[in-house]
């Protein structure tokens, strides 16, 4: 076990970057309360022939399928024992659940009738030939199990100093309470929660490649198969090392610290596995069902398969692969942006790109409010990631190699991680 | 380690395995109520594009925006392929072909109120409906608006009120359900038709009419009754002189549209067996990791005592 | 096939007496021997075996035959255009639409040049012809759907014709609102069809086609042989086609007819014939009795080929010998070397019978009843052999 432990990061909020990353957030939710008020058809380009764009495609499909670095690094640390890598616990189950937290938000702005979103718990409405209701259902469980999760880090950040601010402070004896009783029960039945979250998230994982099953006529057959459920389960639990390699170096970048190198490697040697195995099933699949043809028609279609397939799942693999990329801490961030990007294009294409309707008289181009609201997404969830690790013991620092953790350094401030490279 | 690694991945993809393998009955769509389902045969080989169907819809269905008798009388709206929306539920389109005569070819397009809806089936809360009486009914109170009815559809129908900021509504044929089915009258599209190219009966009915036309005139029809099989067969099924591909009905095959996700769907969930199974097994194997933990802690304590 | 016409449904009695009577029709009618035009008598027994091809049909399984609705309920007699008024308004459905004017006169001198009344009255028995809606109700009769409903037979008789000719379906182009308050317009006489017959269309004699069938490009076509000497009707080939087949407003361009459609009206009647009957390398020269192997004498070329060959459109195999027609021939009268055999002494004093058992003399004579060497007629002909030279 690490020696060290997570604690709250010191730093301001606001950074020139932050206010750029603020910038982003307050346009998307502008143009968030706009589709509110005006409707979908005003903000969005989508039409009775194309009727999900890319708030479905990026904002919940991409977005559910880069979270699962919570399930994965909690089916490897608590399940199949890695104990070493525990410092990436707390940091991707903030990820998975802001993650989720931000799915359901984009599609809430997605849903023609957002309030009627808790429809599908009511059992009179309960429709299980609905791939969409056996996903609905999981990701909403998920998500508490989520947040249940989450309790007992702030438990360890707040209990015996709840200070709720003004005429809130009354609450503070309850919430006091509320957290002692936490702290009492909770961890005895985390194992419960822990391992229903490894399920529930294989459950809809899954079922999420099942969604475009029901349209085979409309679907490319380069992305139509039978299996894809299969498949978007082996990308997921592929991509879920890469996205936590990928925010562990930017999070110690943004904070000025030390990136857990070892921990990374690790990861990077385990990563290329499930790519490897994701890149077979889905090569296999294509040789089966004899679809190596359509690869090789010069189509929208093609290119973008060539590019999710090539680019973003053999190269990561093959950059995985060689010792001088993992041992170096750009190379590890340049193969794992490479397959978050990989996963996220693939989730793109099965939604989009491969969606094909039979009286398509033209094609869906997201709007220009689309693409805003789906990087203000990105850019609130940046921004309330940053708080919660200010605010709650997420991050592990790693070995303070220069300085003590929070503290700066201006000769690091641009690339904290060269100096560590140096000894080597 | 290595050992878990593996294990775990065998687990992994054992669990994919079951989503696909495993079966179930992809027909549980399908009513057995006894009723026996209605249906429209659309002879378009009578079609003469009066728009007439598209007039008796607009009065029957009273929710859609009122429209007056002349506009319907315009034969402009032919230049332009249309589809029907959230405004009308069906249109009429001349199609770029002639028949054996060399007169032009018209089609009525509306939903085809499918036997196995794949839209009923995609519907997150049952908003929408395969009756036994054959119309697929929509329930604007429960729908959620996420629009994967529309994704499902393979003949592009429902359509969506984008514009609408706060009641939505997905739009399509009612196949006049109120009508058909308490009143016992016929849908507004077939009872406007003045050439009687829309028959409306029971849809066994109408196969054996469809077949008997075409025993009978083997020179006017192409011997195919298309939606008798199609996606496991339409109450709307058409007659036609031309390649049916003209007049936008696109070359299905006869499994129900629903089939394979539901197949998926009743395995994965079948009694519950396969996640309680997957629950079971992960969690037997944290409860001996964390008993080796729990022994391995202690033991460190005690070596720390000494 | 418990949609099909013959089913009769317990509708007023009016339309079940119409309905019997077309279920009468339609049995004997089914019996494709028949000529178009029945004779009323022939229509009262129809032989169950027409339209059911079992022997107990029962409501559950009525085993029908597809019988269509046209051949059974198809049914006219001779009827004068002076029977009905010339012209008169359409309007029993009128709600949307002003009432039709419609020119009786006009449309019953058309089609004369057609297959008649039966254009548009498909059951005209004799007697007064019963109004449409006797039948097709005004609400389309939910229990028979292959009935129109009365908008429906409307519609579906006018735009038979009316969409092929003026290519207008625009309803306005019937349905003429008269201006408020004016008599209804009389329709315009379009003298060169009413009261003068059609100008006479020139029958061609033979016509020549080259088609694209390479063993036998050439199909030499007799049309005055079909009419005159198989005894066509117009209609029997030309019924598909109407005013707008010569008359049309804007001829579009015309469809290339498949091989099917191309072949479909010869193939009626020369169902059984292979490629090399019409398809030649040259052409042919027209029909002559004398090729089948029977040059007809003058008495027999007076006949009409129905009187030896039997009823039916194809003209098949000879079914009857002579005897049919000279039943007075006897050994004495009868000069056997028409036959082709100048009968020696000693046979030409038997009977007839002798050798043709039974009078049958389309089958080889009989010789063992005399001689028991297996001799036959061939081997051993019972006289000279001559040749048949008619008179």
């Amino acid at each position: 076990m690490s020696e060290h432990v997570a604690v709250p990061m010191r730093a301001k909020f606001f950074t020139p970057g932050t206010l750029v990353v603020f910038a982003v957030a307050a346009i998307g939710i502008c143009i968030y309360l706009a589709r509110l008020v005006l409707g979908i058809g005003a903000v969005t380009n989508l039409t009775d022939q194309y009727p999900w764009g890319i708030w479905i495609a990026i904002d919940v499909a991409s977005g559910v399928a880069l979270a699962a670095g919570g399930f994965t690094s909690a089916a490897l640390v608590y399940i199949f024992g890695n104990e070493r890598y525990h410092a990436l616990i707390r940091p991707a189950l903030l990820t998975a659940l802001l993650g989720y937290t931000f799915v359901v938000i984009g599609l809430l702005a997605d849903l023609g009738r957002y309030y009627n979103v808790w429809h599908p718990m009511l059992p009179m409405m309960w429709q299980g030939n609905s791939v969409l209701f056996e996903v609905g259902m999981c990701v909403m469980v998920y998500l508490s199990v989520l947040y249940i999760e989450f309790v007992p880090i702030v438990v360890e950040r707040f209990l015996g100093h709840v200070a709720l601010p003004g005429p809130l402070g009354r609450l503070n004896r309850f919430s006091e309470t509320l957290l002692r009783l936490a702290d009492r029960t909770l961890n005895r039945f985390m194992g419960v929660f822990i391992v229903a979250g490894v399920v529930l998230s294989c459950l809809h994982q899954s079922s999420l490649g099942a969604l475009m099953l029901i349209a085979p006529t409309k679907m490319h057959p380069l992305w139509y198969t039978p299996v894809m459920p299969a498949l978007f389960l082996m990308s997921a639990m592929a991509v879920g090392f890469p996205m936590i390699i990928f925010e562990s170096i930017l999070a110690s970048r943004s904070f000025k610290l030390a990136p857990e190198r070892e921990l990374l490697q690790g990861l990077g040697r385990i990563a290329p596995v499930l790519l490897g195995f994701y890149a077979i099933a889905k090569i296999s699949d294509i040789t089966i069902r004899e679809a190596w043809p359509y690869v090789l028609e010069s189509s929208p279609q093609a290119l973008s398969f060539m590019a999710e397939l090539g680019l973003g799942v053999l190269l990561p693999i093959a950059l995985f692969l060689m010792p001088k990329v993992r041992k170096s801490i750009p190379g590890l961030f340049a193969a794992a942006t490479l397959a978050v990007l990989g996963v996220a294009l693939n989730r793109i294409n099965v939604f989009l790109v491969a969606y094909n309707p039979p009286f398509a008289d033209r094609t869906y181009v997201p709007s220009v409010f689309e693409v805003l609201l789906t990087a203000g997404l990105i850019a609130t969830l940046v921004l309330v990631y940053r708080a919660a690790v200010i605010i709650f013991p997420v991050i592990t620092p790693g070995e303070p190699l220069v300085t003590p953790v929070p503290a700066r350094a201006p000769s690091q401030e641009d690339q904290p991680w060269v100096a560590s490279e140096s000894p080597r | 380690m290595t050992v878990n690694r593996r294990a775990f991945l065998k687990l992994a993809a054992g669990a994919s395995g079951t989503l696909v393998a495993s079966r179930a009955s992809a027909n549980a769509v399908a009513s057995n109520s006894g009723v026996e389902p209605f249906g429209v045969l659309v002879d378009t080989t009578f079609c003469i594009g009066c728009r007439k169907c598209e007039l008796g819809c607009n009065q029957n269905n009273r929710d859609l925006p009122r429209r007056d008798s002349p506009q319907f009388e315009d034969k402009r709206v032919f230049d332009t392929h249309r589809r029907p929306d959230a405004t009308s539920y069906t249109v009429i389109n001349r199609l770029p072909t002639v028949d054996t005569k060399g007169e032009p070819v018209f089609a009525k397009a509306q939903c085809m109120h499918c036997v196995h809806p794949a839209c009923a089936s995609a519907c997150i809360v049952g908003a929408l409906q395969k009756t036994p009486e054959g119309p697929v009914t929509y329930d604007a109170w429960k729908c959620i608006g996420c629009r994967y009815c529309m994704v499902a559809c393979p003949f592009q129908i429902p359509a969506y009120e984008y514009a609408n900021a706060l009641t939505p509504q997905v739009r399509k044929c009612t196949f006049c359900y109120e009508q058909i089915v308490t009143q016992g009258s016929r849908p507004g599209c077939v009872a406007n038709c003045p050439n009687e190219a829309l028959t409306f009966g029971k849809r066994s009915e109408l196969i054996e009419l469809a077949h008997a036309k075409i025993a009978t005139h083997r020179e006017r029809y192409i011997d195919h009754v298309y939606g008798e099989t199609e996606i496991g067969g339409t109450s709307f099924m058409y007659l036609s002189a031309v390649d049916f591909k003209a007049l936008d009905l696109p070359e299905q095959g006869d499994t129900p549209t629903p089939a394979l996700t539901e197949k998926i769907q009743h395995g994965v969930f079948k009694g519950f067996v396969p996640p309680v199974a997957l629950y079971g097994l992960l969690g037997l194997v944290y409860l001996s990791r964390r008993k080796e933990e729990v022994e391995n802690t202690a033991a460190d304590k005690d070596e720390h005592h000494e | 096939m418990n949609s099909l016409f013959c089913r009769i449904p317990s509708l007023t009695a009016v339309v079940t007496t119409a309905l019997v009577t077309s279920h009468a029709y339609a049995a004997s009618a089914a019996s494709k021997t028949l000529p178009p035009n029945v004779p009323p008598s022939m229509l009262s027994q129809p032989n169950c075996g027409d339209c059911h091809t079992c022997a107990n049909p029962t409501r559950q399984d009525d085993c029908l035959n597809a019988c269509p609705r046209h051949t059974k309920a198809h049914t006219t007699s001779s009827h004068a255009a002076k029977e009905a008024p010339d012209s008169f308004v359409i309007d029993k459905l009128a709600e949307q639409y002003a009432g039709v004017n419609f020119n009786h006169k006009l449309h019953a001198n058309m089609s004369e040049m057609g297959q008649g009344c039966a254009v548009c009255h498909h059951y005209s028995p004799p007697g007064r012809i019963p109004a449409c809606e006797t039948c097709h109700t005004k609400v389309a009769n939910p229990t028979e759907l292959r009935q129109p409903g009365l908008k429906g037979a409307y519609h579906r008789l006018c735009l038979q014709c009316h969409r092929e000719w003026s290519h207008e379906t625009d309803c306005k182009v019937c349905h003429q609102q008269p201006p408020a308050g004016a008599q209804p317009k009389s329709i315009k006489d379009n003298g060169d069809i009413m009261g003068q017959s059609h100008p006479v269309i020139p029958v061609p004699e033979k016509r020549v086609y080259d088609t694209p069938y390479k063993a036998g490009p050439v199909v030499t076509f007799y049309h005055k042989e079909h009419v005159e000497l198989f005894g066509l009707k117009c209609t029997s080939c030309h019924r598909h086609e109407n005013c707008s087949y010569c008359h049309d407003l804007k001829k579009t361009v015309a469809q290339k007819k498949t091989m099917e459609q191309v072949h479909a009206i010869c193939s009626e009647c020369h169902e059984k014939d292979n490629c090399s009957t019409c398809h030649d390398t040259k052409e042919r020269p027209a029909f002559s009795h004398s090729t089948t192997g029977w040059p007809l004498n003058r008495y027999h070329t007076e006949l009409d080929c129905r009187a030896c060959h039997p009823t039916g459109k194809p003209i098949g195999k000879l079914m009857r010998d002579c005897s049919t027609c000279h039943a007075g021939w006897k050994t004495e009268n009868f000069r056997h070397a028409v036959t082709g055999v100048q009968l020696d002494e000693i046979h030409s004093g038997f009977e007839c019978t002798d050798c043709h058992v039974n009078r049958k003399f389309t089958k080889p004579p009989v010789c063992t009843n005399c001689h028991d060497d297996g001799r036959t007629s061939k081997t051993n002909p019972p006289g000279k052999r001559v040749e048949r030279k008619p008179k």
